[in-house]
């Protein structure tokens, strides 16, 4: 546990050591226990700048919590650690034969209600996405061990492509079935 | 106000003093208010034993009644007695037109962002017609235990936005009423249940009100209550349910004479008390009688189906959206929890039983749970339990996001996030020299800004001129635990803090609410004056106390010589006026004190949560399942 909870970085403040590698069953149980000190509920009858304290405590730990949980944002957060700062909106890969992928799967899912099983074809490209997002995972986990950060980079940048379909797919799948339940 | 209560969160200084708290369920139809004595909590009763207030206010020729006096009213003067005031808080004219369709009330558009409502009383606003019921509910509490309470946590809709957030917590100033906290009506459910039962793992809250509607799924361990997803529509409920009926019977009289207000609200009426009757038997028998409007018929268990089944349908989309954004299965649930009284419509009960493919559990007073669970949480949160475990943790319903070009939404914190929580967000200028710019807030899933609710426009101002793009100006939107907005701007490069015009879309601006106060004051402006005079003196002597006892404990190993000092003076400072007749100058000093503490405060919090985490090992904590995050 670090001094001063503003400063440590998002794995210091979990006491989990920097890797992409982590234990969520720590993270979770390090997350409330945080929580229970420094929560604004605690400070109700505290001073304007206990509260204040705590809120941004308190933030600063749901921020790390949301970082530390997901995949790509936590891969991203260790390049960060490195001094490689992006912003995931601006990132884009040169990857002509991946881009190529990600043009079908977005036509795939564009025509996907025209389908006679709509939720079959979107359950097995689940399946697909998930096959490929484990493999890139692991390139990324290779590289970034390596320190071939612009490599683990690439990874990041197409890791977002594919997370992005997965959205995507989630999100045709509930519009199916609400329409199914309605 | 005690400047370092660290140490020991929840004890004092002092002698530990019983503090009075209250929760407050504040109802669409009804609403109650709950205390915890000797360690027992209870819902408060009027003096004829009623524990039920009617939230419904009636605005007389010289009196105004709140509660079922108020309700006699309904039919015979409508106009001026209004029930279901909370649909209409936090909202604009548009939307309040929308869902006065079932009441028939005249709304008055104004120059203030907040429409109004035509009474005899003037035209008022939502918020102050709420502050009546809690007042009154205020009353109930200080006349039955004898004492001023020192805060109150309200309940609210989970699903309710900042604007209707806002909204509650303005009537309740208005009340006179310390708000500790705003407790989503399905999390206080849960810690009664939770409290109640002693029984942990997930479960489903189903809160469908009079004209709300919530779901929750939340995770029990070990005193935590942590909300994972929630979902709803702060327009559904009871209501309606009501509606529908009514609207059949005047198709099925075809009868057109339906429109007057006291017709309106004479059927609605007939309808709930339909919809009640048919929670006992098959069929039932409905007579209109008033005014031109003469008809009778029958109202069986398939129609009423027919009539409500798309309304519940809504919900189940809701409920299937939670389990989605939770990332739990329905075979995950442990229990699902039925609250709120349109969960004695069966229809609602078969439903709702057949999409999580379980039995519900029923049991629990579907009107007092939320209150009961506010007033436990109010209870902890005076400090009345120091060795209590019990932490709720909470989500925002509704994404928050900004206008960009084109008239879309880019989202800055998304729905279903843990709060607190801080988002910064960087703009730059697009013209040179220019030194003011607009950013348009707003809150919903959507992604065009016409489909989202706008919740305000800030105007960023006073930042140097520079070239076109080179401004840098961070913009933070941080969510604190009520689940309200509070955003702040800086220019990075220079490090000046840009003022922020705020223009609520929906809400009261502070000068109307200080005027509302003083319209609504009881006691003259001396009184007030000489009062706040003593509470900040009562103040001054509680934060000196409270930093000669942080002093003792570890000012020698947590400051250096020189901070001492420092902080000594400040000390000094705030002694050399505590006893003046000038309020501000004891405020000021206080300030200055606690601003020079600041490092102090925080070194202590730090110290204190090491201490905390190295005195417990990881197994005393275990047990959770962590849900797959890690399989994308």
């Amino acid at each position: 546990m670090s001094e001063e909870i503003l400063t440590s970085n998002f794995f210091q403040l979990f006491g989990l050591p920097v890797s992409y590698d982590i234990d969520l069953n720590q993270l979770n149980q390090q997350y409330l226990l945080l929580q229970k000190q420094v929560h604004p509920d605690k400070f109700v009858s505290g001073s304007d700048q206990e509260k204040r304290i705590s809120m941004q405590q308190t933030s600063w730990i749901n921020e790390a919590q949301t970082t530390l949980k997901d995949p790509v944002l936590r891969a991203s957060y260790l390049l960060k650690l490195k001094g490689i700062d992006f912003n995931l909106e601006n990132e884009t890969t040169k990857d002509a034969a991946f881009l190529m992928q990600q043009l079908e799967i977005r036509e795939q899912l564009e025509n996907v209600k025209s389908e006679a099983e709509p939720l079959d074809v979107l359950d097995s490209m689940a399946k697909e996405i998930s096959t490929a997002t484990q493999t890139m995972m692991a390139d990324f986990v290779k590289s970034f061990e390596e320190n071939q950060l612009d490599d683990a980079r690439e990874c990041i940048r197409k890791l977002q492509f594919m997370q992005k379909a997965k959205i995507e797919i989630n999100k045709l799948t509930a519009e199916i079935e609400d329409e199914l339940l309605l | 106000m005690a400047l370092i209560q660290i140490a020991e969160p929840g004890e004092s200084t002092t002698a530990h003093q019983h503090k009075l708290a209250v929760g407050i369920g504040l109802g669409t139809t009804n609403s109650l208010v709950a205390t915890v004595r000797s360690g027992v909590v209870n819902t408060l009763p009027n003096t004829d034993g009623q524990h039920l207030l009617a939230s419904v206010v009636h605005y007389g020729e010289n009196h105004i009644h709140v509660g079922s006096d108020a309700l006699q009213y309904s039919v015979s003067d409508p106009l001026n007695t209004i029930v279901s005031v909370k649909r209409f808080m936090g909202r604009g004219i548009d939307e309040m037109a929308t869902e006065g369709a079932h009441y028939s009330y005249e709304f008055i558009n104004t120059d203030s962002a907040v429409p109004r409502i035509k009474t005899r009383a003037g035209n008022l606003s939502a918020i102050e017609i709420s502050a009546q019921i809690l007042k009154a509910l205020k009353v109930r509490a200080v006349d039955t235990l004898g004492d001023e309470i020192s805060g109150a946590v309200i309940t609210v809709p989970a699903y309710f936005d900042d604007a209707q957030r806002q909204a509650t917590k303005d009537a309740a100033r208005l009340a006179g009423i310390n708000v500790l906290r705003l407790l989503n009506e399905p999390t206080a459910a849960a810690v009664a249940y939770g409290l109640d039962t002693g029984k942990e793992g997930v479960i489903a809250v189903f809160d469908l009100g009079g004209g709300t509607f919530d779901v929750s799924i939340l995770r029990l361990n070990k005193g935590v209550f942590e909300v994972l997803a929630t979902g709803g529509d702060s327009s559904l409920g009871g209501d309606d349910f009501d509606y529908e009926i009514a609207k059949w019977i005047v198709s099925q009289a075809a009868n057109s004479n339906a429109d007057s207000p006291a017709i309106k609200r004479y059927l609605m009426q007939q309808a709930r008390n339909a919809k009640e009757a048919l929670a006992e038997q098959a069929a039932v028998e409905i007579k209109i009688d008033i005014e031109e409007f003469q008809w009778t018929g029958t109202l069986d268990r398939d129609t009423l189906k027919t009539l409500l089944t798309p309304l519940v349908k809504k919900t189940l989309l809701s409920c299937r959206r939670a389990l989605r954004d939770a990332e739990v299965d329905k075979k995950d649930i442990n229990e699902v929890v039925m609250v709120g009284g349109s969960t004695r419509t069966l229809l609602v009960r078969e439903m709702v039983s057949d999409f999580f493919e379980r039995e519900l559990l029923t049991s629990i007073d579907p009107d007092k749970v939320v209150a009961t669970g506010a007033a436990l949480q109010a209870d902890v949160l005076v400090g009345n339990k120091p060795d209590d475990e019990m932490l709720l943790l909470d989500v925002i319903p509704l994404s928050l996001g900004i206008e960009t070009m084109g008239g879309l939404v880019e989202k800055v914190i998304h729905r279903n996030t843990a709060i607190p929580i801080a988002k910064a967000q960087d703009f730059t200028t697009y013209k040179d020299g220019q030194t003011a710019m607009a950013v348009h807030v707003l809150q919903g899933e959507r992604e065009l800004v016409s489909d989202s609710r706008s919740l305000a426009r800030f105007e960023l101002r006073g930042f140097p001129a520079q070239v076109a793009g080179a401004a840098r100006i961070r913009v933070t939107f941080q969510v604190d635990a009520d689940g309200l907005l509070i955003v702040s701007a800086c220019e990075e490069n220079s490090g000046v803090e840009a003022s922020i015009d705020v223009k609520p879309s929906y809400g009261l601006s502070d000068t109307e609410i200080e005027r509302m106060l003083r319209e609504s004051m009881d006691h003259a402006e001396d009184d007030m004056h000489s009062r706040s005079l003593r509470e900040q003196q009562v103040d001054a002597d509680r934060v000196i106390e409270a930093l000669d006892s942080a002093l003792a404990a570890d000012g020698e190993q947590l400051l250096s010589a020189q901070e001492k000092t420092e902080i000594m003076q400040a000390r000094q400072g705030l002694l050399d006026v505590k006893t003046d007749s000038d309020k501000e100058k004891i405020e000021r000093a206080i300030k200055q004190l606690e601003t020079t503490c600041d490092t102090y405060v925080a070194r202590r919090m730090n110290s204190n949560i090491k201490t905390a985490m190295q005195g417990h090992s990881i197994e005393e904590y275990a047990t959770d399942k962590q849900s797959a995050a890690e399989e994308t």
